[in-house]
């Protein structure tokens, strides 16, 4: 590699770390010039649901941009995450903690499971969380007694979205709580450059000595673990659980996590990338919710948007375009 | 890998032949399997799944692993199926084939033209596709107009017309996989991306051809659900076309990773799917068992099929 071209990957590098605050930016940008253009405004109350819509969908995609980052994808998520809540209300009737823990201890199992067999075997992520999928969405199909789970203990949902600080929650405070510790797990510890190594080229960090197979096995417990945890405060919160939660909560995951600055080809991202992500991708959903749209257009809106991203990533379009440059400057 | 060399060798035959003795052993032992309706039944259910499944295997086969996107594309096909056919009966087929071959093709330049990741494209894909036919149809059914569209659930010999296209469609696909130079592009490509590369071969006309094809292969699939139905709406994504297609093309022992796979033995695992499906709804056991089921059969045979590759490499 020339110097040229490692200084030119360099500011590659810096400008893609950037690019999830600069989102954050343009978004909380056109949130509050709202009432210059909408006759609307973005109140306190809208920047505390901003932060609730953030705390619900974000252990998703901290789970889900995880195992990105270590070079995989999971389907499996959405069901993990409509499990967790699940198992929370149907154990959690009399001793919400204990319907958290059983969540939690359900979706680390099934994490780890699918983890390790993909460790074991070497076999791609893609069609075995997509099976896995099926089947805990046929066992939530099981759980639910095919019907919605209502929770009746009404106090904790109370408790958990009860404004603290004016802005924040508790249910909001632990997610955040949880991305600042895998944050900073990522960023003291051996796991971050790990899992990034893992992600990178696997066989070339095995070859440094990293235990890539385990690896990738905790990161999808810990990611199962995420879902989890994030489906159970969500059920608790809605008092409810749904056995099919359909795939929007999946796009605004995936979408979050690439515009929190994680490549999906792995190797790259943060936990605090993938928080902006969410809280910009959030930002974004309470400005829709401001210019009263429907949901349907909201959901395009979200859909085109994380088509438009995983087009920019696509790495054969940035190697055309940079042909096409070459090839203009030397014309030139 | 800290699989045994054994276990790799053996895990896919003998998958088949646990999966073979559960199927026979519960046949015989259901009421009313065994009978000149069922297996009418049978045939008539593979339809759907059939042609999405077709559109399916040569995705996988080319390397972009699965679509996400395929059972929308073929609820929005009947969607638009039934609001075109005031146009008449051809130009309604015609038109709406055209449109699902163009929103694939579009999908195949970003996956196989950019190696864009295909589960993010289509998924988001189908979330634009569901928006839009929302935004079109303003979230009402949509009823046919007219009764010449009901030519398509006519029986010929017992059977429905979709069988018959069914059947012609495979024999279409498998001998255009088999004997012409795009078949043989879209094995080399899945079979190794960087190698089709090297020898000039054109990714993205490869990309945008499988995904067209597929996109059409839908469209007829959401042709006959629509007529099928007499009406049209996003309600008739709500079962596990899209699933049943990939578990089918996963049992007729396609690679994941793309180079190997056949319509013909996708609809092996198409014959699978439907037989599994009839087992369970003839004992009555629910929708959850139905699915998780079908979870764990994906499961077994996308793990079965890699291992062998595995030994094999």
């Amino acid at each position: 590699m020339t110097a040229r071209s490692r200084s030119a990957t360099e500011r590659q590098r810096r400008l893609r770390a950037l690019i999830p605050f600069l989102v954050l930016i343009l978004v909380a940008a056109i949130a509050f010039s709202l009432p210059l253009w909408s006759g609307r405004a973005m109140t306190g109350f809208a920047v505390f649901n901003t932060f609730q819509n953030a705390a619900t969908l974000g252990l998703l995609a901290l789970g889900v941009g995880l195992t990105v980052i270590v070079g995989e994808f999971d389907l499996s998520s959405i069901a993990i995450f409509a499990l967790g809540g699940l198992l929370a209300v149907r154990f959690g009737e009399t001793q919400p903690l204990l319907g958290v823990a059983v969540a939690i201890g359900a979706g680390g199992l099934l994490g780890a499971l699918q983890g390790g067999i993909m460790a074991a075997t070497g076999i791609s992520s893609v069609p075995l969380t997509l099976g896995g999928f099926i089947a805990i969405a046929g066992l939530n199909h099981i759980v639910a007694n095919e019907g919605i789970l209502a929770y009746a203990d009404y106090e904790v949902g109370l408790w958990l979205d009860s404004p603290v600080a004016g802005f924040f929650s508790p249910r909001s405070l632990i997610v955040v709580a949880v991305f600042a510790l895998v944050w900073a797990a990522m960023r003291y510890t051996r796991l971050g450059p790990e899992i990034r190594a893992t992600g990178a080229d696997r066989r070339a960090a095995r070859a440094s000595g990293v235990a890539t197979n385990g690896l990738v096995t905790l990161v999808f417990l810990f990611a199962g673990m995420c879902y989890a945890l994030g489906g159970a405060l969500f059920a608790y919160s809605t008092t409810a659980a749904k056995y099919d939660l359909g795939l929007d909560p999946f796009i605004f995951a995936v979408t979050a996590v690439l515009i929190g600055g994680v490549s999906v080809e792995g190797g790259r991202g943060t936990a605090l990338g993938i928080l902006i992500g969410v809280v910009a991708l959030s930002l974004l959903d309470t400005v829709f919710l401001q210019l009263a749209l429907p949901t349907y257009l909201v959901d395009l809106a979200r859909a085109a948007l994380l088509l438009l991203v995983v087009m920019i990533e696509a790495p054969d379009l940035a190697r055309k375009v940079s042909a096409w440059r070459a090839r203009r400057a030397s014309r030139g | 890998m800290i699989v045994p060399a054994s276990l790799r060798r053996h895990a896919l035959p003998v998958l088949i032949g646990l999966l073979t003795v559960l199927l026979v052993a519960a046949a015989f032992t259901t009421p009313g399997f065994f009978t000149l309706g069922n297996a009418q039944a049978i045939l008539t259910s593979t339809i759907f799944v059939g042609m999405v499944a077709v559109g399916m295997t040569l995705i996988m086969v080319s390397g972009s692993f699965v679509s996400l996107a395929l059972a929308t594309t073929a609820t929005v096909s009947a969607m638009i199926f039934m609001a075109l056919l005031p146009w008449g009966l051809l130009p309604a087929l015609l038109a709406t084939l055209l449109v699902a071959a163009a929103v694939g093709a579009v999908q195949g330049l970003v996956i196989g033209g950019w190696n864009a990741n295909p589960i993010i494209v289509t998924i988001a894909a189908a979330a634009v596709m569901e928006g839009l036919a929302i935004a079109l149809s303003k979230g009402v059914t949509i009823n046919p107009t007219g009764l010449d569209y009901r030519i398509l659930n006519e029986r010929f010999f017992g059977l429905p017309l979709g069988v018959y296209v069914l059947a012609l469609l495979v024999m279409a696909v498998e001998a255009a996989m088999r004997l012409t130079a795009f078949g043989r592009m879209v094995h080399l490509v899945g079979d190794n991306r960087n190698a089709a590369r090297a020898a000039a071969l054109p990714l993205g006309t490869v990309g945008i051809g499988v995904f067209a094809i597929a996109g059409a292969c839908s469209a007829l699939a959401g042709i006959f659900m629509g007529s099928f139905n007499h009406s049209a709406s996003l309600l008739l994504n709500r079962g596990t076309l899209g699933y049943d297609a990939i578990a089918a093309v996963l049992i007729g022992g396609a690679a994941i990773g793309g180079g190997r796979g056949t319509v013909l033995r996708t609809m092996l695992g198409v014959i699978v799917i439907a037989v599994v499906t009839d087992l369970v709804l003839l004992r009555g056991y629910t929708t959850g068992t139905q699915v998780l089921l079908k979870g764990l059969v994906m499961v077994a045979f996308a793990l079965a099929v890699h291992l062998r590759q595995e030994t094999r490499a």
